[in-house]
């Protein structure tokens, strides 16, 4: 390759070469030294051709032998244009003639014919923007394609992702691009599913065996309040022996209350109660509950009033009538129970705001600011933790919550102006 | 009380627990029952029944070798008298498969003996009433099959809807039976908004059957609540 010089452009050095060209004082021409070195660095030769005879009155040293030493007009043109000999040529003009540069063979490409139609190259900024407008607009659309082939691969994974959490089967094609994560998230969906089935299934089960269970309790505390209330009623025995049965009898009657209410939560928990609703009147739900508690009421300890608006018959609610009558009847037991030397029951139907309210009242012993808060914060599911020293029970109120949500109701423990416990249950009404 | 024929009734008891067969006779018999037998299983059952003849069954759901309601059924082949059915399992689904096969009652164990009888009772008097048709209260008396109360000599005849107030009055007799069951029994399916007239009935019955229909004794209200009818002398 040629050596670059400070100065790269040949027809440069070919115009400093024609202005340095001197005539010496014995009619001979002569370039400085600096020039002639910076031609021998590039290879390259000079010649120069005079006017009038056409012929080279000076060349430098390194002329090439083939190189010829006149011409005719039509090998300046031919020069000017291109090559001599296949060296590549350049020209300056001198006083008298023509400097022509010679540069080794491969240094420099011309073109032998430059012309080209006026009006391409008048439209060539136009021609070139549209070329690059086309490229560009190809390119955005190679870009378009490949994008959209890549969302639509990844879209049904995105969206499978998203319905993972849903608790649904999810199932994305196995193909294409994102086929791997594809799979994956087949796979996690059904390890989802297959927890839900099992977790489903354990709940089943523990309900069961725990309605298993209740059921083989029945028979021998049948026989137990069967026995215990004929020795109340015996006369045979002392006072105090009967008295004795009447506890047993009573004791024997929360046990039952237990076990019914142990049932239905767990029921009611894993939602394996089936709920039969229908239009019913509220009023006449907690009437026939107050009335079946007084027709069974062992001793007229615990006597319970009816407080109603004089002129409201109806409190029409959509409502499990089993459900509700079991909830309204804990309440009312829970004030028997809490109460053991007596109290006085006082329950409220009112229809107001659009709610079918229930209050269950006592004037009994009732409970403390703290145990207030913690029963109304309690969650309403129910808790296996060992951990706890206080009692866990309490099912009669949890059965109550239970049934109010199930429901879409509300419960609300409170002191009652009464003195003791209250307990408020909202329904809908049924408009 | 008035209802000795009743207690003359053949009962049969069939549970596979031979202790609790134990307590329900021995507090049937402390009621005044005194012809009952019993079985364990089905096939004792079957055989009890041909010869026992009974009037009343009362029936253990779970058997050993069947379960009450098949019983139940071949038993209802083999003669007509009510059935009342004796279960641990307190599901609804139960008690209506039991009614729709022609249960007359069901009672869910552990039971208080006095809810047992009163059920007993309350069936026997419904399936057999006709042999005693007088209900005897206080200060008068009622004839059902006539729908006429019978006071210092005089017939009284009841409409209608006294008849069927008085009848559910009746057949729950010394329980208070709530204002909506007494609607109910008087104007069926749609008994809101008839309190006022149930009052009004109410009224018109205690001029029959009390001697001061001001101060009822036999007929009395439980306010708020509904009424109860005393029968008898008590």
């Amino acid at each position: 390759m040629a050596k670059q010089t400070p100065n790269a452009s040949p027809w440069k050095t070919a115009e400093e070469v024609a202005k340095a060209l001197q005539l010496t004082s014995d009619e001979k021409y002569e370039l400085p030294d600096s020039i002639v070195q910076e031609l021998k660095d590039s290879n390259a030769w000079a010649i120069y051709i005079d006017n009038e005879s056409k012929s080279v009155i000076w060349h430098t040293d390194n002329l090439p032998k083939t190189v010829p030493m006149s011409y005719t007009l039509s090998d300046i043109v031919s020069l000017t244009r291109g090559y001599i000999e296949g060296y590549p040529t350049f020209t300056g003009k001198g006083k008298n003639g023509l400097v022509v540069l010679g540069y080794p063979k491969d240094s420099f490409w011309k073109h032998m014919w430059p012309s080209w139609d006026y009006h391409t190259i008048a439209n060539l900024p136009k021609t070139v923007l549209t070329v690059f407008i086309i490229n560009a607009a190809l390119i955005f659309l190679i870009y378009m394609v490949a994008n959209s082939k890549l969302l639509k691969s990844i879209k049904p994974i995105v969206n499978g992702i998203q319905s993972l959490p849903t608790g649904e089967p999810v199932y994305v094609k196995e193909k294409g691009l994102l086929s791997e994560l594809a799979m994956n998230i087949n796979k996690t969906s059904e390890i989802l599913q297959s927890q839900k089935n099992q977790l489903r299934r354990k709940e089943t089960a523990r309900a069961n065996w725990i309605a298993g269970v209740s059921h083989d309790i029945r028979t021998p505390l049948s026989m137990v309040m069967g026995y215990a209330s004929q020795l109340k009623e015996d006369t045979n025995l002392t006072d105090d022996e009967r008295q004795k049965a009447t506890v047993i009898l009573k004791q024997s009657q929360r046990i039952k209350n237990l076990i019914n209410d142990l049932n239905l939560a767990s029921k009611l928990e894993y939602n394996m109660q089936p709920m039969n609703v229908k239009s019913e009147n509220m009023i006449a739900i907690v009437r026939q509950v107050i009335v079946d508690f007084i027709n069974m009421d062992i001793e007229d300890t615990h006597p319970i009033e009816l407080e109603m608006d004089e002129d409201l018959s109806v409190c029409p609610v959509k409502v499990d009538k089993a459900l509700i009558k079991r909830a309204v009847s804990n309440l009312i037991q829970n004030c028997i129970n809490h109460n053991e030397k007596g109290c006085k029951i006082y329950v409220s139907v009112v229809a107001e705001n659009n709610q079918c309210t229930v209050t269950v009242a006592d004037d009994g012993i009732g409970v403390t600011d703290e145990q207030l808060k913690k029963l109304n914060n309690t969650p309403h599911y129910m808790i296996c933790d060992e951990n706890t020293t206080e009692q866990r029970h309490g099912l009669g109120l949890l059965i109550v919550k239970q049934i109010m949500a199930v429901h879409g109701g509300t419960t609300v423990i409170d002191h009652s102006s009464y003195g003791g416990f209250l307990v408020k249950l909202a329904l809908p009404l049924e408009s | 009380m008035d209802f000795q024929y009743l207690k003359n009734k053949r009962l049969l008891l069939v549970d596979d627990e031979h202790e609790l067969l134990d307590m329900l006779v021995s507090i049937l018999k402390e009621e005044g029952f005194n012809h009952i037998v019993t079985a364990r299983t089905v096939k004792e059952a079957l055989d009890l029944a041909d010869s026992f003849q009974p009037e009343l069954a009362i029936l253990d759901v779970m058997l050993p070798d069947g379960n009450g309601f098949s019983l139940m059924e071949q038993l209802k082949h083999k003669g007509e008298y009510p059935i009342l059915l004796l279960t641990a399992r307190g599901e609804d689904e139960d008690k209506l498969r039991g009614f729709g096969l022609g249960a007359d009652d069901y009672i869910v164990k552990p039971f208080l003996p006095k809810e047992l009888i009163f059920r007993i009772m309350a069936i026997l008097r419904r399936c057999y009433k006709d042999e005693n048709p007088l209900v005897k209260l206080q200060n008068s008396e009622i004839d059902f099959d006539r729908a006429e109360v019978i006071k210092d000599g005089e017939h009284l005849p009841l409409t209608a809807k006294e008849y069927d107030i008085l009848n559910v009055l009746y057949r729950n007799a010394g329980r208070i039976v709530t204002i909506d069951a007494l609607c109910e029994a008087a104007w069926g399916d749609n008994p809101f908004g008839y309190e006022n007239s149930l009052m009004a009935h109410i009224r018109r019955i205690r001029e029959k059957i009390e001697l001061n229909p001001s101060k009822p004794v036999s007929l009395i209200t439980i306010k708020g609540l509904g009424y109860k009818l005393i029968v008898g002398g008590k």
